[in-house]
């Protein structure tokens, strides 16, 4: 079953990738509101997630930081970046992100990527 | 001082909460479409059920793109022209055609693209890409049917030594505003905006050419008839064409 960190300030939002992956099969193995809590919970929580969900516009650590702090402690780490600036897309992918979604996304669509992601 | 710097100056925060803002209705956007989604695929909906949640899904995914449209015409507001990078048109119809195709579940789509590989560059950045998008979707609000047939058709043209690419949109089945046939779309921006909110995605492709320096125009298609259909037609800066 694929682990899922999910990364997001908003609240509705978490609450919404964590009702629809569950449904789905996947294991949310942890939540954080912000790029810093989500470097903390990923260096002290044993056990990684195979696949990272990170939004990017988020107070006190933004997703590019975050994701670049996570493959940082682990090179190997799958982030699927999710945002509504898709003008931060080139900058996620140049932080390490392998996939990108523009908010708002279809739920197959992340589905999708995460598949793809998973098996890689 | 530039008009466009004086306005940065007495405003230089008004962008960045007018972004912050439109942030906050994307995300929300983005949970409604999600849940409808949810709903959707849970079964036991019956037809007339799931008719009005594809229909909630139309509507949510237009909202987000207003939300861009304001954005959109902010930005390229306060761009200079010269900053406009050359965008691929063929490139931008495919994903106006991806787009307008998820944006309506509830409608089918016959979408006829020019066959012509030749590269087609426009001048006008992700503006020129929104420009394509919004004609697609402006027209599919025009059409009530529930099979609809968009026809997109490219050639060059030359205003006082300039090239230019006309993109030309066709539906034969759309239903143009009355207000758009009987004045020109000029007079929208005088008019009572009751009356105006009618063509209010006409006026956005057309502020957009405008701002790339190009021009718009809407038509029906054929007075002849019932319903008479529609086309628009967007003059849009070649690139490298000066």
């Amino acid at each position: 079953m694929t682990s899922v960190l999910i990364v997001d300030d908003e609240l509705f939002i978490v609450e919404l990738y964590r009702d629809i992956l569950q449904l789905r099969g996947y294991r949310i193995v942890g939540t954080a509101f912000d790029g810093e809590e989500a470097v903390r919970k990923y260096n002290t929580n044993p056990e990684k997630p195979d696949v990272v969900i990170m939004d990017h516009r988020m107070p006190v650590m933004n997703g590019v930081q975050a994701t670049k702090e996570i493959l940082r402690m682990n090179p190997k780490q799958k982030v699927i970046f999710v945002s509504a600036d898709v003008m931060v897309e080139k900058e996620a992918r140049e932080a390490g992100a392998i996939e990108f979604l523009p908010k708002p996304f279809r739920m197959d669509d992340l589905i999708e990527k995460m598949q793809k992601v998973a098996a890689q | 001082m530039t008009e466009k710097k004086a306005t940065r100056d007495r405003d230089p925060n008004f962008a960045y909460y007018m972004d912050l803002l439109s942030h906050d209705v994307v995300n929300n956007n983005q949970a409604v479409l999600g849940y409808l989604e949810l709903i959707l695929a849970s079964g036991g909906l019956d037809k007339k059920a799931r008719k009005y949640a594809e229909k909630a899904v139309s509507h949510i995914r237009t909202s987000t793109i207003l939300v861009d449209n304001v954005k959109r015409l902010m930005i390229t507001r306060d761009m200079d022209p010269a900053d406009f990078k050359p965008v691929d048109l063929m490139v931008a119809m495919n994903r106006a055609e991806r787009e307008v195709t998820r944006m309506f579940p509830d409608k089918s789509f016959n979408v006829k693209l020019p066959s012509d590989a030749a590269e087609m560059k426009i001048i006008g950045d992700g503006a020129a890409e929104d420009l394509i998008l919004n004609m697609m979707v402006t027209m599919v609000w025009l059409d009530p049917s529930e099979t609809i047939t968009l026809v997109l058709k490219t050639s060059e043209t030359e205003v006082k030594g300039k090239k230019f690419w006309q993109i030309t949109l066709e539906d034969p089945t759309a239903r143009m505003p009355k207000m758009a046939v009987d004045r020109p779309l000029e007079d929208a921006f005088k008019a009572d905006s009751s009356i105006a909110v009618k063509v209010v995605g006409m006026l956005f492709c057309k502020m957009i050419s405008e701002m790339l320096g190009g021009g718009f125009e809407v038509h029906e298609l054929n007075k002849k008839a019932d319903p008479r259909g529609a086309a628009f037609v967007a003059t849009l800066r070649k690139a490298g064409g000066q």
